[in-house]
């Protein structure tokens, strides 16, 4: 049965409310002493309150998460390591472009070169970045969908 | 905030948002995920916590939550919760305390995600009523009537539970 509703009064449904405040030290001054008073008179909201504090020490001691530290510790130094490889892959990216990027304009604006050399250069860059392409495309797919990628052999 | 006081207080905080995030998803392998994401994001952008506003521990909180929130979304589907295992079981514990603790799990397990996250915010991670309105994007005033709720349900539960 809940305590809380056994009596029927409004009043002490009130202070019920303010319970929690008052274990929990959020009480203005004013709604403090109020509750004190009722508390001294009242069994009922004075059980309430130690079966509330004894929940709250329950909650307090209770293992809910993991707390071995040396756990979060490895896990933060893994965090910075995938930081600082995503850092490097950033960088290592953006100068491959730019430097791919420099290398393709060279190639155009080149006058040393005729056009059918050009083309025919092209094609082999083209088809070998085609080919690349479609390799990766294939195993990212794979690895979306393998059902058996998380399992340890 | 130095970026090694920073690691200290993660470290610290890990358990608590461990904790959190596990009343959110529903069980504690997702949980070290959620938890392990927003320690990525807290250490690849240090200067988004401002100091000005507040203690770090709830805003790390927040931090967490909106990481739990999004994996949620993301993955569009809410995982039973009935799975909550103690994920840093020690050998040598007392049952009495294990089986009180698998109990208050069981009875949390049962109950909406709103009011055991308000739970673990005040009785486990001793949050004031202020930092929870802050974490749980609450207006202040409504904390004390949710938390008593929870706690009247959580009790309710444990009675039944515990016979």
């Amino acid at each position: 049965m809940d305590k809380t509703r056994s009596t029927g009064n409004p009043a002490e449904a009130h202070v019920n409310e303010r319970l929690s405040g008052y274990l929990d030290g959020e009480l203005t001054q004013q709604n403090r002493q109020q509750v004190s008073l009722h508390l001294e008179t009242c069994r009922l909201c004075a059980e309430n309150l130690e079966s509330l504090r004894e929940l709250r020490g329950r909650m307090g001691q209770a293992g809910l998460g993991n707390t071995d530290k040396e756990v979060w510790r490895e896990m933060m130094d893994d965090t910075t390591v995938r930081f600082t490889r995503g850092i490097g892959w950033i960088l290592f990216l953006g100068g491959l472009l730019i430097i791919a990027g420099i290398g393709v304009f060279m190639f155009i604006s080149s006058t040393s070169m005729g056009v059918g050399e050009k083309l025919l250069a092209s094609a082999v860059y083209i088809g070998l970045g085609a080919l690349f392409v479609s390799v990766l495309r294939q195993r990212l797919i794979e690895r979306k969908t393998d059902r058996y990628k998380d399992v340890e052999i | 905030m130095k970026n090694t006081e920073m690691r200290q207080e993660l470290i610290q905080l890990g358990g608590g948002a461990h904790a959190l995030a596990i009343q959110i998803l529903g069980n504690p392998d997702d949980a070290a995920d959620a938890v392990h994401e927003a320690f990525a994001k807290v250490l690849a952008r240090p200067a988004a916590y401002d100091v000005n506003k507040g203690a770090f521990k709830p805003w790390f909180l927040r931090v967490v939550r909106n990481q739990c929130v999004d994996l949620l979304r993301r993955r569009r589907t809410v995982e039973s919760v009935n799975a909550l295992v103690n994920p840093g079981k020690a050998p040598d514990q007392a049952l009495e305390a294990l089986q009180r603790d698998e109990s208050l799990k069981r009875a949390l397990s049962g109950m909406p995600a709103e009011q055991r996250q308000i739970l673990v915010l005040r009785d486990y991670l001793d949050l004031s009523y202020a930092e929870i309105a802050d974490v749980l994007s609450l207006a202040a005033g409504t904390v004390m009537s949710r938390l008593h709720r929870a706690r009247l349900a959580l009790r309710g539960v444990l009675e039944r539970n515990d016979g």
